[in-house]
């Protein structure tokens, strides 16, 4: 018979997705009162594994117990009711709606009218008790990405939850937040709730957990005290082999400028201002990082610079040719090579045979097609060769693009924009917008090494990223992004990177 | 991965499903329809038997065969057309007032010669297939550019302007168009034989079939080996993906739907000159809306596209028969037309979901 120590016990989870063993036979276990970092790459199964405790998913095979108790979990429903909470990487919050309505819908004691001066002296309490400071009645889409995440917590908190899961909460806030948000966790686990806390950063683990689970391909590799294990140990738990950390970036003297973009204006989707005057330049053998929380306008900048957004304002030169609302094609043929975010979403065909997404910009030019017909065998020839060059792992090239995993995805995108296909040669300008989100330590690896190795070679880079230190890992000068404007740049050398979160945040910075 | 429960029913999105999965539920679904068939005859007190030995007799003899060729005609040509319009994800549902501007344009042209006429014989053929090609062709073309230009979407569209053409035919052919000879019928003068499309073995079937395998072969090449096959496949898997790869969307757009009606008014050509021989109003019984379930059936492969064009053309003389020797209203084949697309859309459902009942497998 389990002991009351532990809050949630997991033994012998298994959950088989078609082709895939997600959960093999997965024994874990939260404590009261404890931090319990669940570490893997993508694709190991963290996250399976707490949809399954969620009752989000039915596991195939094992049991759970709840505070000693065998249960049954078939919904999230059932999940409240034992007092689970979790907080999902993409928050299902409704925006219309302020802060109490999203904390207390779907609750029944609360009736069908609401008594907000209440629940909005109830929330406020609440959420003072961690450290925020939250308006109760301000609307959801007013709020800042790390405030939303507060607004999450609270809904569970507020159903009286003892067990929290956090699915990979750092990834969409600000250095200040992260740090506010983890001391906000050590405060819940002091009054005795348990927080598994998703992730696949180690320096994360290390800051904020007392145990440590490492997952490798559905599989638990160790469960160790954070305390006795340090960073290289658990990334060698994590990837089965030892990782390098740091990336040599060769001094080199940029070339000449490749693109400029003089006080640039442009909407949002939502036809509100992304983009509020934007001035940059990269040259040739540069890699300027833009730094910033998501949704500050980083993908409309990449998509005005890349042709598939309007400039409303000002210009954009290419290689000292007007590339202002320019097609994305002319841009395309002025030497710029674009690595969407979500490739699968904005630059893969999933459907699609691998071949067809090499060549989904390539197909139209000689030697690959004439004016009408496409010369599959020369497209066939030619993409063996790019699937061994950037190390695609395949079954063959007309495998459905869909059945690739994450890093290989992002291979083919490489391979596509980088290989010379495209009007041969390497590229001038390389836009890499979130070149790494999501992708497991290789291929992370991988990406990186590409992006300096065409650094060398001579491309111009523009690299977005919510990853601060890769943009510190890889740039020669830094642009921080805020609402819409670059707020500060840096010399690589010079950067600092609690301003660079300061100013990440909106806040104003005094000249030193 | 979406998941779905009601009522204990619980609906899962299958990651994949083979090639032998998706055949077996298209031949489950055609097993079913009949099946369902079979209940309603039975239940309306006719003779079930003997009514499927008069539909499968059709597809047994040769005469018949033939004659369910020649009615698969239209519904062959349009389909082609529409499975280049679904490959991009374009729901062209206008087929039929594709198809009778097709009849138009063709009508059009032997009434020119007939009555001007300063053609050779020889070339009126040719130039009322262009003439219907062109027709259907601009008829698609319009609720394209709406799409592209304004963001109109094509499905009410395409489907409205099938009534514009429908009484723009009554029009013709209770007014400039009427024979004048014909005692006042709503007919127009019957083709010359230089007209009709009965150049193979002067016969219309023939002629027929190796039009269809000609324009099967065509729209295959299209799919396979062009650009334009690339970019319409491109376009109606990702759009995003396709704006991002450079293609120009609404030139693409265009050009298929181009192709999409033309092929679809070639198909009421072969009404005309190849079925009834002159114009008459409603003409097409429908032709362009049983094009849309044989476009399913034959999953857009243009291959596939003649054997299940036959089938259905098959079903439409076979309800004739029924008509005639059973005295079963013509509608049967109708419902039976309705059911199968009914078990086939069923069928996809279920090939790409996984529909359980209760807990399934779970924690217990």
């Amino acid at each position: 018979m389990p002991s009351h120590e532990y809050l949630v016990e997991m033994r012998g989870i298994v959950k088989r997705f078609p082709g895939v063993l997600a959960n093999d036979h997965v024994d874990f276990d939260l404590k009261r009162g404890e931090v319990h970092a669940l570490l893997g790459e993508n694709g190991a199964g963290k996250t399976t594994l707490m949809n399954i405790l969620y009752g989000l998913y039915r596991a195939d095979e094992g049991e759970i117990y709840v505070r000693g108790k065998k249960v049954k979990i078939r919904s999230p429903k059932d999940a409240i009711k034992l007092g689970i909470g979790m907080v999902h990487q993409n928050f299902r919050l409704i925006p219309t709606h302020t802060v109490i309505e999203n904390i207390v819908l779907g609750l029944k004691e609360v009736g069908f009218i609401l008594n907000s001066k209440k629940l909005e002296q109830e929330i406020r309490e609440l959420a003072s008790s961690y450290g925020w400071r939250i308006d109760p009645s301000a609307k959801v889409w007013q709020l800042s990405a790390g405030e939303k995440q507060q607004v999450e917590l609270l809904k569970a908190l507020y159903r009286r939850a003892e067990i929290l899961i956090l699915d990979e909460p750092t990834s969409v806030l600000t250095p200040q937040e992260t740090r506010a948000l983890f001391n906000a966790i050590r405060r819940m686990a002091e009054e005795g709730k348990g927080v598994i806390f998703i992730t696949h950063k180690l320096d994360e683990v290390m800051q904020v957990s007392d145990r440590v689970t490492v997952m490798r391909k559905g599989r638990v590799v160790v469960t160790k005290n954070t305390s006795d294990t340090n960073p290289a140990e658990l990334a060698n738990y994590m990837v089965g082999r030892p990782v390098i950390f740091t990336l040599q970036r060769k001094p080199m003297s940029p070339g000449k400028e490749v693109l400029r973009l003089k006080d640039v204006y442009a909407m949002s989707d939502k036809g509100v201002l992304a983009l509020k005057g934007i001035n940059l330049r990269i040259r040739k053998n540069e890699i300027l990082g833009i730094a910033g929380v998501a949704g500050n306008g980083q993908i409309e900048l990449a998509e005005v610079i890349t042709g598939l957004r309007k400039v409303i304002k000002g210009k954009i030169l290419i290689n000292d040719v007007d590339a202002t609302n320019k097609s994305p094609r002319e841009i395309m043929e002025l030497g710029v090579a674009y690595i969407p975010p979500e490739n699968l979403r904005w630059g893969l065909v999933a459907n699609l045979r691998v071949v067809d997404n090499l060549f989904l910009k390539a197909y139209r030019y000689p030697p690959y097609s004439n004016r009408v017909m496409i010369n599959w065998k020369k497209i066939y020839d030619m993409a063996d060769e790019l699937i061994k060059k950037f190390e695609i792992v395949t079954p063959s090239k007309f495998t459905r693009t869909r059945a690739l995993s994450g890093g290989n995805l992002q291979r083919l995108v490489l391979a596509r924009e980088l290989s010379g296909i495209i009007g041969g040669g390497v590229p001038d300008l390389i836009v890499a917008a979130y070149p790494t989100k999501g992708l497991d330590v290789a291929a992370t690896e991988f990406v990186r090494k590409t992006l300096l190795r065409y650094r060398e070679m001579g491309s111009g880079i523009l690299l977005i990223s919510e990853d601060l230190e890769e943009i510190l890992m890889l740039s020669d000068r830094i642009g921080v992004i805020f609402d819409g404007r670059i707020v500060g740049e840096f010399k690589a050398e010079e950067a600092d990177i609690e301003r660079i979160g300061l100013l990440m945040a909106g806040a104003k910075v005094e000249a030193a | 991965m979406a998941r779905y429960s009601f009522l204990g029913i619980t609906v899962e999105r299958r990651m994949t499903y083979s090639r032998i999965a998706s055949i077996l539920t298209t031949v489950i679904a055609i097993g079913l329809a009949f099946a369902a068939v079979a209940g309603i005859l039975t239940a309306m007190r006719l003779d079930t038997y003997r009514a499927f030995g008069v539909i499968l007799a059709v597809f047994i003899t040769p005469r018949l065969l033939l004659q369910a060729i020649l009615r698969g005609l239209p519904i062959i040509l349009a389909t082609l057309g529409l499975a280049i319009a679904f490959r991009m994800n374009f729901w062209n549902i206008g087929a039929e007032g594709q198809i009778y501007w097709g009849m138009i344009a063709a009508t059009g042209v032997v009434l020119a010669h007939v009555y001007y006429g300063y053609l050779p014989d020889l070339l009126v053929l040719p130039t009322m297939l262009i003439a219907s090609f062109i027709a259907g062709g601009v008829w698609c073309l319009i609720p394209a550019i709406l799409k592209a230009k304004l963001n109109v979407n094509e499905i009410l569209t395409t489907l409205m302007m099938n009534y514009i053409a429908a009484l723009f035919v009554d029009y013709l052919i209770y007014g400039p168009w009427r024979d004048p000879h014909g005692y006042g019928f709503p007919l127009s003068i019957p083709f010359p034989s230089y007209a009709k499309l009965i150049f193979v073995a002067g016969n219309p079937s023939y002629t027929g079939l190796l039009l269809s395998i000609i324009l099967a072969a065509i729209v295959y090449v299209i799919f396979r080996f062009t650009k334009l096959g690339f970019e319409l496949r491109v376009i109606g898997e990702n759009l995003d993906a396709a704006r991002y790869a450079g293609i120009t969307i609404p030139r693409v757009l265009m050009l298929g739907a181009l192709l999409s009606g033309g092929l679809a008014g070639l198909g009421g050509l072969s009404i005309v000159s190849g079925i009834i021989g002159r114009l008459r109003p409603r003409a097409s019984p429908g032709y362009g809306y049983t094009a849309i379930i044989v476009a399913w059936l034959a999953a857009l492969n243009p291959w596939l596209i003649i054997p299940a064009g036959i089938f259905f053309g098959g079903l439409l003389v076979a309800g004739e028969s029924l008509q005639a020797t059973l005295k079963i209203p013509n509608a049967a084949v109708q419902i039976l037309q309705g059911i199968i697309f009914l078990f086939i859309i069923l069928g996809e459902f279920l090939k790409r979901y996984k529909i359980s009942f209760g807990g399934g497998r779970g924690v217990r």
